[in-house]
Formats: C-alpha cells, structure tokens, sequence
C-alpha cells in the first residue's frame, strides 16, 4: 500500500509576514537613538536617545512637576517638554500585538516581588546614568564611563545567571 | 528652544513607537542576549545586542561628519563616577535578570498584557520619584 505523506503545515504559516529580527531590531533602535539624540538641544551632545529609566524618570518627573509643583530632577533634554519614549515604546508595542493576536492579560506570580525589583533596577540605572539601553549607547559613542558601566551591567548579568543556574541546580 | 524641545518630545514618541512594535515583533532584550548565550548558547538575543552597538558607534561620527550633533566629546570621569557607575550598571544588570527582562522588555510585555511587567512599570515609576525624592539627596549628603 502507498503511503501518503501529508503536510502537516497549515497552508496560513506558509504565508507567514516578514519576520523581524533581533539583529534588524538593534540596527534600527540604534540609528533611531542616534537621530533622536542628535535633536535635543543639549550641548555637548551626551548619548541620550533613547534610555528607558532616564526618559521614564523624566516623564514622570516632568508630569508630577507640573501638576504638584514639586521640584524633581529632569534632564537637560527634558526641561521644557518631556521626552515621550516610553509612551512610545508601550503604543508601538500595543500595536504590535494587537496586529498579531498577541495581547492577552497573564497573571502575574509574585508582585511585590516584582514591584521591589522595578523600584531595584530603577535605581541603579539613574546612579548608573542609564538603563541597559542607554549604557551600551554611552559605551558605544567612547564615553569612559559609559563602556565602564556596560562592562558592569554584563558583569551583572553573568553572576545573576550564574546564580540562577546555581540555585537551579540545588 | 520652545520649538526644539518640541520637536525632540515627538521625535522620542516616535523613535519609541518604532523600537517598540519592533522589540514586540523579535522579543528583543539588552540583557537577555548575555543571559541565553550562558544558558543554552543562543546567539539570537545576542546578536542584536552587538548590532545596536555596533551601529551606535558607526552611527555617531556619521551624524557629526554630516554637520548634525553627534555626541561627546566627554572628559575623563572622577573616582566617584566610575564607582557610582560601576555600581549602578552591575544593579541594572543583576536585577533585571532576575527580573527576566530589561527595562525595555517588561515595557514591551506590560504592553502585551503582562501583568506582572506592569508592576515591574509600576515599580520603575515610583522608584523614579523615590530615587529624586529621597534617595538622591541622602547619597549628596553621604558622598563627598
């Protein structure tokens, strides 16, 4: 008896949309950071594109400022208008799911947890002067202290790697 | 400057939105790449780790040479700098991994419905007002 070999591929994976890369997602975000940078009115110009903890910082800042009178930090880009990236980031993430069917409520695990370790990394990136994004783009433009707090923030990662593998492992 | 300030406050609603639906679409992560190459030796997260910066650092001297502002130049930074650097890069990076995600990341989760991203964001947020409110001024007065 002849054996017949199905397809097991649903015909709709095979016309599947351009798939977006890590690679060609680093390439864009870098020369969109570049650009965006280069627009402040900021003098010398300090590799401040795009960092998620600073412009998050700013923003909120820049919103309690205005609506409380409080005096809290902004940066120099942020004084008069505050940068929007994080808002961005969430709108175009949004789309990007919603276009894909991607968007659905998960239940968090442990949120105090969670909470603790967003106050954490909030933190260390402004002692730092930035978030992961913004170290690589301060160690990519040559800044000293820039390729000194990337270095850190691998360092960083491989012991917290090292632990989990660790803690895995027991 | 009313007007600069202006156009920098859309060029970062616009480079975000961007770098957003593309981080969505290829699961993108600055520290994850690090983390899955130690795990089970993925290079996909790491790759584009190194082609932001490698294109960041290709990318500035080109916006100079073309009469835009690039970046720098920076002058050389004092102990408590590089300390406080050291301090604070190693904290990002340690946190967030245990966090499972950069910044970027849980940004980019919360926005696909995560709920725990969204308390990390909450947490980042308020962690901001509490870094300038107290924090800030306690390490002026500790510090030299």
């Amino acid at each position: 008896m002849a054996t017949v070999i199905k397809s097991t591929t649903p015909a709709h994976v095979n016309r599947r949309r351009v798939r977006v890369t890590a690679t060609s997602t680093g390439i864009v975000g870098a020369l969109l950071a570049v650009i965006a940078g280069s627009l402040f009115d900021v003098r010398p110009p300090e590799a401040y594109g795009i960092c998620m903890a600073c412009h998050a910082r700013d923003l909120v800042d820049w919103v309690l400022n205005a609506a409380a009178g409080t005096h809290l930090t902004v940066a120099a880009a942020s004084l008069v208008y505050p940068v929007l990236t994080p808002i961005g980031v969430l709108i175009g993430a949004l789309i990007g799911a919603h276009g894909n069917g991607e968007f659905r409520f998960q239940r968090p695990d442990n949120s105090i947890k969670t909470f603790l370790y967003g106050v954490l990394v909030m933190n260390c990136a402004l002692v730092a002067g930035g978030c992961s994004i913004r170290l690589l783009l301060r160690a990519a433009a040559a800044e000293p202290a820039g390729l000194i707090g990337f270095g850190a923030l691998a360092a960083g990662v491989i012991a917290a790697t090292r632990w989990l593998q660790w803690s895995a492992s027991q | 400057m009313e007007r600069i300030a202006m156009t920098a406050a859309i060029a970062t609603l616009v480079a975000g939105a961007v770098l957003g639906y593309l981080g969505q679409r290829s699961r993108m992560c600055f520290v994850g790449g690090i983390r899955d190459y130690m795990l089970v030796r993925d290079r996909y997260l790491l790759r584009g780790l190194l082609a932001f910066g490698i294109t960041a650092w290709l990318a500035f001297p080109l916006v100079t040479a073309v009469g835009g502002a690039g970046v720098g130049p920076f002058g050389a930074p004092d102990l408590l700098t590089i300390v406080l650097t050291a301090l604070g890069g190693f904290g990002v990076g340690y946190v967030s991994t245990l966090a499972n995600g950069c910044p970027f990341r849980q940004h980019v989760l919360a926005a696909q419905g995560a709920l725990s991203s969204m308390t990390y964001l909450a947490g980042f947020f308020a962690g901001a007002v509490w870094f300038h409110a107290w924090v800030a001024p306690m390490l002026l007065r500790v510090l030299p």
